[in-house]
């Protein structure tokens, strides 16, 4: 069988006009894509670049939205420091008005508060721990 | 003096024939158009070689032929008959080619797209010659122009018919010097052949060139599966070259691997030729329908951007559409040269690759499309 008869027979009208639409189509969506990829790549890179703006400028202005780091976590006990010289005055309050910093220090382990060496030592160096000589303190009022 | 009169029998002296003086007289022209004229060298003297061994007549029954079960050329040539030297030769490719100009010109790849239409004309003129329709797809991806997809459908759809279809394919590549420039002159204006592209107005980023190879590989194989040998890994080696960490492996990939799959596809498929086999009316149907294929895919490349010209804004040179077919960088070369002629200061080299370019991942969807339909 020849001519247009053998070419209808084998379907081949058909297998070319589709398979020229499917090649052709394939092509128009690849060259599409990547013509429009770098604008995709810009807008995700703007994007990133925003946000990391966003997060340094927030970073500066407001350092609780800082994510917590190691040493940040340990200085947190002495930032809330109404809370730590209050809980510190209640446990030493059976001690008496006056009081020897090692006891204090005792006292502080027992209750289990973090970094107790470090809280005293700050309190001592912020003048809420005063002096009276010998080795004995007095809360301030 | 009967074992010698046995001998002698048996000696290629002997057993030639007209065909196999043919053939000889074929390969050798190979040779010669490849070491004297440089055309396509790495592919016509592999096959040319590889045709004046493969037409040494010998004793059936030895084990020696191409086509005889356990000798060393069917071995060799298993490579040919499963597809798997052209996806290797894919994988080199991939490693080779650089996207730069297509992503920074996406519409050229339009180009490839229409040169591919001399496919599906040859398939009809196949078919209303009488070949039957997994012979004439065989036969219309050699309008791909493109020689390892050729070899790889036919491989998959009319393995008796690898001989004429890769000879035809690698020929008519090896011609483009001879057949494009004609075409090019008659369908374009000096005027239109002298139009300058416009260098690209932006940087290709490094993550295009990245993104690239991954978006070819999910919207061309999902497509069409059945090219996902191809392009599977023409993409893949591509992003070895891209990415740029495992530039070993894509040194490797387009210098030792590729040099190491042509050498046994073009000398397997010339060994394929064997004048008993090769000399048929079929082959002469197929080198005469490969000649209309490669005419018509460049005839339409060149037609479709003229007919872009009409819509766009920014002209294209019409001679581009000539570089949609998948011989690289031949026709690409070729569409340089047809430029400089016409203006001497025009260069449409970087052009003509993101053509050629688009034009291998054209013919090898062509290739999955027809290898689906005859399923």
């Amino acid at each position: 069988m020849y001519g247009f008869e053998a070419i209808s027979m084998h379907n081949g009208w058909a297998m070319a006009i589709a398979g020229g639409l499917i090649v052709f189509s394939g092509l128009v969506v690849l060259s599409t894509v990547i013509s429009q990829l770098h604008k995709v790549l810009d807008f995700f890179e703007d994007q990133i670049n925003r946000y990391k703006v966003k997060s340094t400028l927030i970073s500066n202005e407001d350092p609780s939205a800082r994510p917590e780091s190691k040493p940040d976590r340990e200085n947190r006990f002495l930032d809330d420091l109404d809370r730590v010289v209050d809980r510190y005055k209640t446990a030493s309050e059976s001690m008496g008005e006056t009081f020897a910093l090692t006891e204090l220090y005792r006292l502080a382990k027992e209750m289990d508060a973090p970094h107790p060496h470090l809280t005293i030592s700050y309190l001592k160096q912020h003048d809420f721990l005063v002096p009276l000589g010998d080795g004995i303190f007095s809360w301030r009022q | 003096m009967e074992m010698l009169v046995q001998f002698l029998s048996n000696t290629g002296y002997y057993l030639a024939d007209y065909r196999h003086i043919l053939m000889l007289v074929v390969g050798s022209i190979f040779l010669y158009l490849g070491t004297a004229k440089r055309y396509e060298p790495l592919l016509l003297i592999p096959i040319g070689f590889g045709v004046i061994v493969g037409n040494v007549p010998f004793f059936k029954g030895f084990g020696l032929g191409v086509y005889e079960q356990g000798s060393v050329l069917n071995y060799l040539y298993f490579g040919v008959r499963t597809g798997l030297y052209p996806s290797i030769v894919f994988l080199g490719l991939g490693a080779m080619t650089d996207f730069t100009s297509l992503l920074a010109k996406p519409k050229l790849m339009l180009l490839g797209a229409a040169a591919q239409m001399g496919i599906y004309f040859t398939l009809l003129s196949a078919l209303a010659l009488g070949f039957l329709p997994k012979e004439a797809a065989s036969i219309a991806i050699i309008g791909g122009a493109d020689g390892p997809t050729s070899i790889f459908l036919t491989a998959k759809l009319a393995p008796h018919l690898i001989g004429p279809v890769a000879i035809a394919a690698y020929s008519y590549m090896a011609l483009i010097p001879v057949i494009q420039p004609p075409i090019m002159r008659l369908l374009t204006t000096k005027e239109e052949r002298r139009i300058r592209m416009p260098e690209p107005t932006r940087e290709v980023t490094r993550k295009e060139r990245l993104i690239f190879p991954i978006a070819g590989v999910v919207l061309c194989c999902f497509l069409a599966p059945a090219s996902i040998p191809l392009l599977g890994t023409f993409f893949f080696g591509n992003f070895l070259k891209e990415c740029g960490v495992t530039n070993r492996l894509a040194q490797t990939a387009r210098t030792a691997i590729i040099d190491t799959a042509t050498i046994f596809l073009g000398f397997e498929v010339g060994a394929s030729t064997q004048g008993d086999v090769f000399l048929t009316a079929k082959s002469i149907g197929i080198f005469f329908l490969g000649a209309v294929a490669f005419s018509i895919a460049t005839g339409s490349g060149v037609i479709f951007a003229k007919i872009m010209n009409v819509f766009s804004k920014e002209k294209i040179n019409p001679l581009l559409g000539a570089a949609g077919v998948s011989a690289v960088p031949g026709s690409a070369r070729e569409v340089h040269l047809m430029g400089l002629k016409a203006d001497p200061s025009n260069y449409l080299l970087m052009h003509a690759m993101a053509c050629n370019s688009s034009g291998v991942i054209g013919s090898a969807i062509c290739a999955g499309i027809l290898w689906s339909f005859m399923i």
